[in-house]
């Protein structure tokens, strides 16, 4: 009998070809495979669904302790080197493919009632598998390359559903910024990877620890060269976890469908980039500044997530923020070298944020019902309140939600937030301090959140706040189109079940790991579970702890007199004194002004030069070639009038010109 | 657990084997003319002037000289043996030292193959040509054939008859069906393409004679004569720049951006599919195998004049609003990985550069077949007057995203597996020093960043955002037909197959390129026990000119 790890390979394998005989058909018969949505949904959804089903039989087995499997063969070969391809199944990938094949099944059941009224219903589903098959495919990768084309394929997938209203434009530009910030990143892991592959041989990620600190001991390979490839290989997760300064993406992309924002851009790819770093640490445990940068990298992305979801006023860009400084959380679990409880944050996040994420779609579809299918009104959170009312499966999950990321025991955030800070407490107190403060203003931006949305009155039939809302987003207001006849109504089954499932966890999942017996790090590195149980401290615990739940508490408590109770004026108290501040804030750290500045522009006006010098000087050398032959061939024919002669002299004189000019100019 | 299917050859250095007189069929004579007289046959085809009769008979000639490569693939080339195959000789003009000799190897099987295919695809691609049908047929056949001729023949006499005759036929078919500028293309074109081909004249006479003895063109021949370095030099600088004008090397690729903005779409697909090969397989036939100790002196030059490529190409692209010129454009750009795994020295690289010319010629044929089926509907191909096409043109917008992502090189497809091959033979090549490694790789993967930017932005302008009225009003904008889907699906096989397991294409070729990098590393070791240094030193012996490029 087979062990279940020995056929994981089929797990990525199931929603490809969901996906492929789909996506054919889609080409071929487009007509009539849109006729019958429900079907092909609930196919695609059973593949995936079984891919769960072996997900879990994987996991199993690794609680038990069945040795980590690989299999591999020769993908690629030329003289004497050989590109290996296969798959690997250990307890850190059984971990990720159990989370991602339930999320995306919670979400592919929740899509069913929040696309039902789209024309593309079917090619979304599509997509969806497809990107649950590269997102399996990149777990069980067992080396560096083999994530690289994974990486790539859940990128492209990401593309596609951030473009997937392709009628608008906001999509289309978060689309491709999305793909090309993503791009920047794996610019640096190719050249990492090669780099790598050059020190080592090897794309193994054992392979390549090895290699790398043996080849730094005898001199093979400069000290400064393998700190940098380690950098270079560390900008890919930089790039896919939206870390600072690459994050500029992330909150742009909430653009695409909501399910999609749940399932891609807060629960499985952006966390490919941390589960990356988790593979890596056999490498980076050898390099202790990597770790430095690491740890800084993810507290500055931190801080700043949290900032700025301060003052956003969309839904969808708070939770979006959210993410990008819960996922500075994790890398800087990486950066102090406790990759346990950075994965550890990775899956409780997972379900909390994905289960806010598809609450937030809720909300946008009740919203909907009353402004429009326009999202700067729909997810705009001044037209929102006292929607607890209306929909309170969804408001109690988002509830849960919220003190589940704000670390009040014992819900998730808190035992795996805590354990981060516990460890950076131990490595870097500095950055400690900044992640304490951080978790202040978690809880206090979460809260926001939720009583803005719904706590207080419906605002949401204020015709005047609206129009003012579409003029400050530079949208004409388009009267007939205008529909405010529906009613604020709790969302279908499809939709409000996943929700509840996933609160199931986003309670209980944290006990999982509680330091003094976690179970969690007892799977994923047995030996550093029982060091640390040993050395469990209760009095230090509960200091840290209570620091944290401090903190989380004076943040709820502001939240709430402002926001609930009404009764501090932040505008007055804050904004009004520090304008600055808040402008920069709610500028976004100024960062999308900058990148807009300086590499959209600057790109843009590089090529234009470079083609302006393609066009005159390298072409012109070229036609003046062919007119100084034409020049003395017809010059001698007409050598009586002249007049061919001096036209030919007028052109060659032009060119000449031309070609000064620009050789003055330069092509700067 | 891992699996060696594959042993290491290296050892086979100067081993250019000439020892198969003649197979029992002679599949590379037939199939290079029987097209030609099938092209014969077309003025002659009765056709009510439509062209609705003389397609099909031109299609089912493609058809058939497609399935005389296949069936030459399959029964009389072995992909394990590294020397000729399928070898045919006979003395044809003997005063001259002429002689008709036509084989395949690794480097010629894959083009001739990849050749046969475009072609057929493109004939079906021709399929509204109703303006002079027969000609435009008989021309496409012509050059089907003289194609094939360029990579079978093993003449260097010959293969420069091949490589001028094929320029007739595509002399005509961009004046006679281009677009508005097709005069001025066509004459650039001719001018650029027959001026530089003197070189390959110069060169072939002056490797032919030298030595003493009846003058032979043979390459078999010509590979054992052992030139003087000096020569090699002279010779290798003319080849260079004949067939950098081919492929082409910046900055003498300014007749393919008027070329093939002014061509009609299955020219296109020939002009990208096929022609751009002509000059890396002739690159790597000659300057590689046949002059391997000036290919050891100027590998470093190809790295950079690919590097140039690469970058030059690619912002020149990104500034283009004409659809035509920018993937024409791009393809300038793809070209810089075949030049910097050409320059290599080593089995990776190499094999990665093949890969690539024939993976761009599949994506390039995809994508400038997608350019021209878009033009038939808006008639226009300035992205200023597009935009939100995708909302009537679903089909169409969904196999332009594939194949622009093929483009861009993602993994999965063969444009990935190529350049990553590329990159890892050179970067793994202890022939250049470690900072020139650094530099260049580097720079090469800033067309990492660059690509998807102008791919995606053109995807965006064409078919995202909301509906242009103005266009909507003014065309037809009818979703892909069938055949079309079917064109594209045709090339997206193999581009997929070989992404997902690219021995498929790898091990058809993979010992003829070992010996050949094999023969250049021995060159390259034989240089450098004379000159006693180390490392690669020859970037000073180029003008400084030359390698401070405009970056």
């Amino acid at each position: 009998m087979h062990s279940a790890a020995e056929l994981a390979w089929l797990i990525p394998l199931f929603p490809l070809l969901g996906a492929v005989v789909v996506g054919l058909g889609l080409i071929s018969f487009n007509r009539r495979i849109n006729q019958v949505r429900k079907p092909v949904a609930i196919s695609l959804v059973s593949c995936i669904g079984i891919s769960a089903i072996f997900s879990y039989a994987v996991l199993w087995e690794q609680l038990r302790g069945v040795p980590p499997v690989e299999h591999l063969f020769v993908w690629a070969s030329a003289g004497n080197f050989t590109i290996p391809m296969g798959y690997v199944v250990d307890p850190l990938g059984a971990v990720m493919l159990a989370l991602v094949t339930t999320i995306a099944l919670l979400v592919m059941i929740y899509s069913h009632g929040y696309m039902a009224h789209d024309k593309g219903y079917v090619r979304f589903f599509t997509y969806l598998a497809l990107f649950s098959s590269s997102m399996l495919g990149l777990i069980v990768s067992p080396n560096l390359l083999e994530i690289y084309v994974f990486w790539e394929l859940v990128g492209m997938c990401s593309y596609l559903l951030v473009g997937f209203w392709y009628d608008r434009d906001g999509a289309a530009h978060a689309a491709q910024k999305a793909f090309v910030v993503n791009r920047v990143g794996d610019f640096g892991l190719l050249l990492g990877i090669l780099g790598l592959f050059w020190a080592t041989g090897s794309f193994d990620f054992n392979g390549i620890a090895l290699g790398l600190s043996e080849a730094v001991d005898i001199g093979a390979v400069p000290g400064w060269a393998a700190l940098t490839l380690c950098l270079l290989v560390f900008m890919g997760p930089m790039a896919k976890s939206a870390q600072f300064p690459l994050h500029v993406w992330l909150p742009d992309a909430m653009e695409g469908p909501t399910p999609i924002s749940a399932l891609i851009h807060a629960a499985t790819m952006v966390a490919a980039g941390v589960f990356l770093v988790a593979r890596l640490e056999p490498l980076y445990s050898h390099f202790p500044v990597v770790g430095l940068v690491i740890a800084v990298v993810g507290t500055i992305t931190c801080f700043l997530g949290a900032s700025i979801a301060l003052t956003q006023m969309d839904l969808k860009k708070g939770l979006a923020y959210s993410t990008v400084s819960q996922l500075g959380y994790m890398m800087l679990a990486m950066g102090c070298g406790a990759p346990v409880a950075g994965m550890f944050h990775l899956v409780t996040h997972a379900f909390f944020k994905a289960m806010m994420f598809l609450g937030s779609g809720s909300v946008i579809h009740a919203m909907e019902a009353v402004v429009g299918h326009e999202p700067i009104l729909a997810q705009d959170m001044r037209l929102m309140g006292g929607l607890r009312k209306k929909m309170p499966i969804t408001a109690i999950t988002f509830f849960v939600g919220c003190i589940a990321i704000s670390g009040v025991p014992p819900l998730a955030g808190f035992w795996s937030k805590d354990e981060i800070l516990g460890q950076a407490f131990n490595t870097y107190p500095i950055l400690w301090l900044v992640g304490l403060l951080t978790a202040g203003l978690t809880a206090f931006y979460m809260f926001r959140l939720y009583f803005l949305t719904f706590e207080g009155s419906f605002r949401g039939n204020d015709e005047n706040l609206q129009k003012q809302l579409l003029a400050d987003a530079g949208k004409e207001i388009e009267d007939e189109e205008h529909h405010s006849a529906g009613t604020l109504h709790e969302s279908p089954w499809s939709m409000t079940s996943p929700l509840i499932v996933l609160a199931v966890p986003s309670v209980l999942i944290g006990l999982l790991g509680v330091p003094w017996n976690s179970k969690f790090s007892f799977l994923l590195n047995p030996v550093e579970a029982i060091e640390a149980a040993e050395k469990f401290h209760f009095g230090e615990f509960l200091t840290l702890a209570g620091a944290s739940v401090a903190i989380s508490f004076t943040g709820i408590i502001i939240a709430v007199m402002a926001y609930g109770l009404n009764r501090i004026d932040l505008k007055k108290l804050f904004a009004e004194r520090f304008p600055s501040i808040n402008s920069f804030l709610s500028n976004k750290w100024y960062l999308d002004d900058i990148n807009e500045k300086i590499f959209v522009k600057g790109s843009r006006r590089l090529a234009r030069e470079v083609l302006e010098v393609d066009a005159k000087v390298v072409d012109g050398v070229v036609n003046l070639t062919g007119l100084l032959t034409l020049g003395s061939g017809e010059g001698l024919k007409y050598f009586e009038t002249g007049r061919a002669q001096f036209y030919a002299l007028v052109v060659f004189a032009g060119v000449i010109a031309l070609v000064a000019l620009f050789g003055v100019l330069g092509p700067t | 657990m891992l699996e060696f299917a594959l042993g290491s050859q290296l050892d086979l250095i100067g081993s250019l084997g000439f020892n198969q007189p003649s197979t029992s069929f002679p599949w590379l004579s037939c199939s290079i003319l029987f097209p030609i007289v099938g092209a014969l046959i077309v003025p002659f085809f009765p056709d009510q002037g439509e062209g609705k009769q003389v397609r099909w008979f031109a299609l089912g000639i493609a058809l058939v000289t497609f399935l005389i490569t296949v069936g030459a693939y399959l029964t009389g080339y072995d992909p394990a043996q590294e020397g000729l195959q399928l070898s045919e000789r006979v003395n044809w003009l003997p005063d001259l030292g002429l002689v008709w000799a036509v084989g395949a190897d690794g480097l010629s099987m894959p083009l001739i193959l990849l050749t046969s295919f475009i072609t057929a695809l493109a004939v079906l691609a021709a399929w509204p040509v109703s303006f002079k049908p027969k000609l435009f047929f008989f021309l496409i056949l012509a050059m089907d054939g003289g194609q094939i001729a360029v990579f079978a023949v093993q003449d260097m006499l010959l293969f420069f008859l091949a490589w001028e005759l094929e320029l007739l036929p595509v002399y005509l078919l961009l004046a006679i069906w281009g677009g508005k500028k097709r005069q001025y293309a066509a004459t650039k074109f001719i001018i650029y393409t027959a001026g530089s081909s003197l070189f390959i004249l110069l060169a072939a006479l002056a490797m032919g004679f030298v030595g003493g003895g009846a003058p032979n063109f043979e390459f078999s021949n010509l590979a054992e004569k052992g030139f003087g370095t000096g020569f090699q030099l002279a010779c290798y600088a003319g080849l260079l720049i004949a067939f950098g004008v081919k492929l082409p090397i910046v900055p003498l690729h300014t007749w393919l951006p008027d070329a093939h903005g002014e061509a009609t779409a299955p020219v296109h697909m020939l002009l990208a599919g096929i022609l751009l090969k002509m000059g890396g397989y002739a690159l790597l036939r000659f300057n590689a195998q046949l002059l391997p100790e000036a290919h050891a002196q100027f590998a470093p030059l190809l790295i950079v004049l690919g590097v140039v490529n690469i970058i030059y190409a690619a912002l020149t692209s990104f500034a283009q609003r004409n659809l035509k010129r920018k993937i024409a454009y791009s393809s300038i750009s793809h070209m810089g990985f075949v030049l910097i795994g050409i320059g290599s020295f080593s089995s990776l690289g190499t094999s990665g550069a093949m890969l690539q010319m024939v993976s761009h010629g599949l994506i390039g044929a995809s994508l400038f077949f997608l350019v021209g089926a878009t033009y038939d509907r808006t008639r226009t191909l300035q992205l200023d007057e597009m935009g939100g096409v995708g909302q009537k043109m679903r089909i169409m917008f969904a196999l332009w995203t594939v194949c622009a992502l093929a483009s861009l090189a993602l993994p999965g497809m063969s444009g990935f597996v190529s350049e990553l091959m590329v990159f890892a033979g050179f970067v793994t090549d202890e022939a250049y020093t470690l900072p020139f490694r650094i530099v260049m790789a580097s720079l090469a993967a800033i067309g990492v960043i660059l690509t998807p930017i102008y791919l995606l932005s053109m995807l965006r302008e064409i078919f995202f955002g909301k509906e242009n009225t103005k266009l909507v009003s003014n065309s037809n904008l009818v979703d892909a037909e069938p055949r079309e889907i079917y064109i594209i699906g045709c090339l997206l096989v193999p581009i997929i197959g070989i992404g997902l397991y690219p021995r498929l294409m790898t091990d058809t070729y993979s010992a003829s390129i070992d010996a050949l990098v094999g023969r250049d590393i021995a060159a390259l070791e034989r240089l450098n026990k004379k000159s006693s240094s180390s490392e690669i030193s020859q970037l000073k012996f180029l003008p400084a000119v030359i390698s401070a490029p405009i970056l």
